[in-house]
């Protein structure tokens, strides 16, 4: 053996790995990075002004130049003092009920009628959901001219001896929000019957077939089959129905404004007139916040019932 | 005359509107290039101001683009091409909103307008307007316009804006009509009810009236009532806390105001008043179904083009008092600032002062259509506009120089007072609330705007 064996140098020397190169940085941060625009656009346009409006909620604050602090005045004046807030919240209520019942009811059926014809079948579905892609300033302004007791489709029919439809259904307290909601249901259904539709057609027809082995009538084969069948559709309307039922704005103003004698009033609309007409931007935050507590109540009540093990 | 007539004149009428707008501006332009680049832009520049500096100005365009482009075309190009100071005119949809957002985000146009004095106390306090005393000493605003509206312009004793637009309600009728039943114009509130129960006789409406598409025309007629029935002196005594809304005279006007809503002599009945359009009433007025109307006098460009294409003839006259006065309740349809945070103060003065010259106004009111401002418009200014509107603009003149005048509420009552009104007086017709309660009720609302002072400045009687 030679005295002079080299010792070898097992050292392993790895390529220098910048920090942009690890397996930490690929996965955690670089999605965050692609997140970040949007993220920071969020947080300056929604997530700062919704924390703000909560501070707002507590002020006196005409919407332009200081804030003054006045605690929980404007929710006890809310709750204890404003008329005009318990119409308004009567009425977003009644417009959840009417938005949770004939909308559905009438996008069920059509759906369910339409979804075994193959002949003429976009037709039909763009014609339903055509008003859907209508703004809503042109749906108010056609419906408008159409209630018109003069030169409307009341006054058309009253000209054919069919009376009881010429009258001012926008300007009678006892009809003016049926009224609204009709028009706003006319634009709405057809998108809900297209969803409706979209979600029945990924039910298997093997189970119709079974359903009708089994002697299933038409009925049955809705109730048993169909509503099972677009659960997690249906369930997901409902609850977006009921979230925007408390948000409603655009049908009441244009036709409107909340009137007449408040009788169409809600609460969107009570905001803007409180934040723009009434200088009261404070006292605007607080019912907006209030609009925001329902929805999270609303949220809420799903998450709770879903934990607890309804199928929704 | 059928629904289905009126439809269609409606519908003709509304297509010719703009070719007989661009008509009189055609003509009227013309003849009045040389004034404004002439007088106008010489009495301007008494005052010096940067030199080339570059202003903003937004024209609102929310009920149209057509008479803010009139008056860049007429007003604002000829003040750009003598030079020197350079007016960038934008055309803003909601300009209002759009100036109040700006404002709060520390920008914002040079020249600030604003919907009225209520707006720019809240914008004066808030510090985004310019103080403007040493302008309005340097120009000589004092001696332009009138004394009542530069004190509409205080805010705590300081000017920050200029009135435009002055305003008045007045009773418009279908003379026409009145000639074929022989009925007089009314020259008292008794008078006016005892003809307005001749009309329904008649079988026709008596006022063309609808809040369709302007909820706050409610206003007018409270306000109207107020000062006519009650009197100006009681409203000034009330805006200034010292009556009661809750008065015994306050009591009665509303009471007769809404007696006449009860009677459906608006329109028909509520439900129509409150599905009534501006064009279906303007329309229902010139053809004949109805006979008078209590609209502003912004009212003449419709009055002017539904009568044409009718054929029938319309008249003016003020609207009925208690006791046969005529008393124009004045008001305001916008108002001038300057930014607090404009890089060129005296170049946005200099503007202003231009623009409130009674060669701009002159061209403002008859090429553009426009309402005056509160500045004296020398006749030879005025000439080729309807005699009808000229004796119009002069009478309003006249009572605000003489005294003869009321408050309307949008110009003089504190925000938060005009939205309950106009809220709820339509209680009031709907028979949910009673006449002394809904003055009760605005006294309430009152009182912590009065005491806040936030009722704008009010021109003392004489």
């Amino acid at each position: 053996m030679s005295a002079a064996n080299p010792r070898l140098d097992l050292t392993v020397t790895h390529p220098k790995v910048r920090f942009w190169q690890t397996l930490f940085f690929r996965r955690k941060i670089v999605p965050w990075l692609f997140v970040l625009p949007i993220l920071l656009i969020n947080v300056s346009v929604v997530l700062g002004p919704a924390i703000s409006s909560v501070y707002y909620s507590m002020t006196e604050w005409s919407g332009v130049g200081e804030a003054r602090f006045i605690g929980l005045d404007n929710f006890r004046r809310l709750l204890l003092e404003d008329r005009s807030f318990r119409v308004a919240f009567r009425n977003n209520l009644l417009w959840l009920g009417i938005f949770l019942t004939l909308p559905m009811a009438m996008a069920l059926t059509a759906a369910s009628l339409l979804a075994p014809i193959k002949r003429g079948a976009l037709f039909y579905r763009l014609t339903l959901f055509l008003p859907y892609v209508l703004p809503s300033v042109i749906t108010a302004s056609i419906w408008r001219n159409l209630m018109h007791p003069d030169r409307g489709v009341g006054a058309q029919l009253s000209e054919w001896g069919i009376s009881g439809f010429d009258r001012a259904f926008l300007g009678d307290p006892k009809t003016v929000l049926p009224a609204i909601a009709f028009v706003d249901n006319w634009h709405w259904w057809g998108f809900l019957m297209v969803l409706f539709l979209a979600s029945m057609q990924n039910i298997s027809q093997d189970l119709y077939e079974a359903a009708r082995l089994d002697g299933a009538n038409r009925w049955q084969e809705f109730r048993d089959v169909t509503i099972p069948g677009i659960r997690p559709t249906l369930v997901f309307m409902v609850l977006m129905t009921a979230i925007w039922s408390f948000l409603t704005f655009d049908y009441v103003w244009i036709l409107t404004q909340g009137g007449p004698a408040g009788s169409s009033e809600v609460l969107a609309s009570l905001v803007v007139k409180n934040a723009i007409q009434r200088f009261e931007a404070g006292y605007a935050s607080a019912i907006g916040l209030t609009m925001s507590v329902f929805v999270g109540i609303i949220i809420s009540i799903f998450v709770l019932l879903r934990r607890r093990g309804w199928e929704i | 005359m059928s629904s289905n007539d009126t439809f269609d004149a409606l519908s003709r009428a509304m297509a010719r509107r703009a070719s007989r707008r661009t008509a009189i501006k055609g003509g009227a332009a013309l003849a009045s290039a040389g004034v404004i680049s002439g007088a106008a832009l010489s009495s301007s520049s008494g005052v010096a101001a940067q030199d080339g500096a570059n202003i903003t100005f937004w024209f609102d365009t929310t009920g149209g683009a057509e008479t803010a482009q009139c008056l860049i075309d007429n007003i604002v190009n000829p003040f750009n091409a003598q030079g020197g100071t350079q007016v960038e005119a934008t055309m803003q949809p909601n300009g209002w909103t759009a100036t109040q957002t700006a404002l709060a985000g520390g920008a914002g146009p040079d020249i600030v307008v604003t919907p009225g004095p209520t707006y720019v106390m809240e914008l004066a306090k808030a510090g985004q307007l310019l103080n403007l005393d040493e302008a309005a000493a340097a120009h000589g605003w004092d001696q332009t316009v009138l004394p009542w509206a530069l004190d509409l312009g205080r805010v705590d004793g300081s000017i920050y804006s200029i009135p435009h637009e002055v305003e008045s309600l007045v009773l418009w009728y279908n003379a026409t009509l009145f000639d074929e039943h022989g009925w007089e114009v009314p020259n008292t509130m008794d008078e006016l009810i005892t003809l307005s129960q001749a009309v329904q006789d008649a079988g026709l409406i008596p006022f063309a009236h609808g809040n369709q598409e302007w909820r706050p025309a409610n206003e007018w007629f409270v306000g109207e009532w107020l000062n006519q029935l009650a009197g100006p002196d009681l409203v000034y005594a009330a805006l200034t806390g010292e009556a009661q809304w809750t008065d015994p005279a306050f009591v009665d006007a509303i009471s007769k105001l809404n007696d006449m809503q009860q009677n459906g002599w608006f329109y028909g009945g509520l439900d129509r008043y409150y599905t009534g359009a501006s064009a279906d009433t303007a329309s229902s007025l010139a053809y004949g179904d109805s006979a008078m109307k209590i609209e502003g006098t912004w009212f003449f460009s419709d009055a002017m083009m539904f009568f044409e294409e009718s054929g029938q003839e319309w008249g003016w006259a003020p609207f009925p008092s208690t006791d046969g006065t005529d008393i124009f309740d004045l008001g305001i349809g916008s108002t001038y600032s300057i930014n607090a945070r404009t890089a060129a103060p005296e170049a946005s003065a200099e503007f202003l002062n231009y623009w409130f010259s009674p060669e701009a106004q002159g061209i403002a009111v008859s090429v553009c259509g426009m309402g005056p401002a509160p500045v004296s418009i020398p006749e030879e200014l005025l000439e080729g506009i309807d005699a009808r509107q000229a004796a119009m603009i002069n009478a309003v003149a006249d009572a605000s120089a003489a005294g003869n005048y009321g408050y309307t509420t949008w110009t003089f009552f504190p925000p938060k007072t005009i939205t309950f009104l106009i809220e709820n007086i339509e209680r009031v017709w709907a028979g949910d609330l009673s006449v002394e309660d809904f003055l009760a009720e605005m006294q309430s609302v009152f009182d912590p705007e009065l005491a806040a002072g936030d009722v704008p400045p009010l021109p003392a009687r004489s």
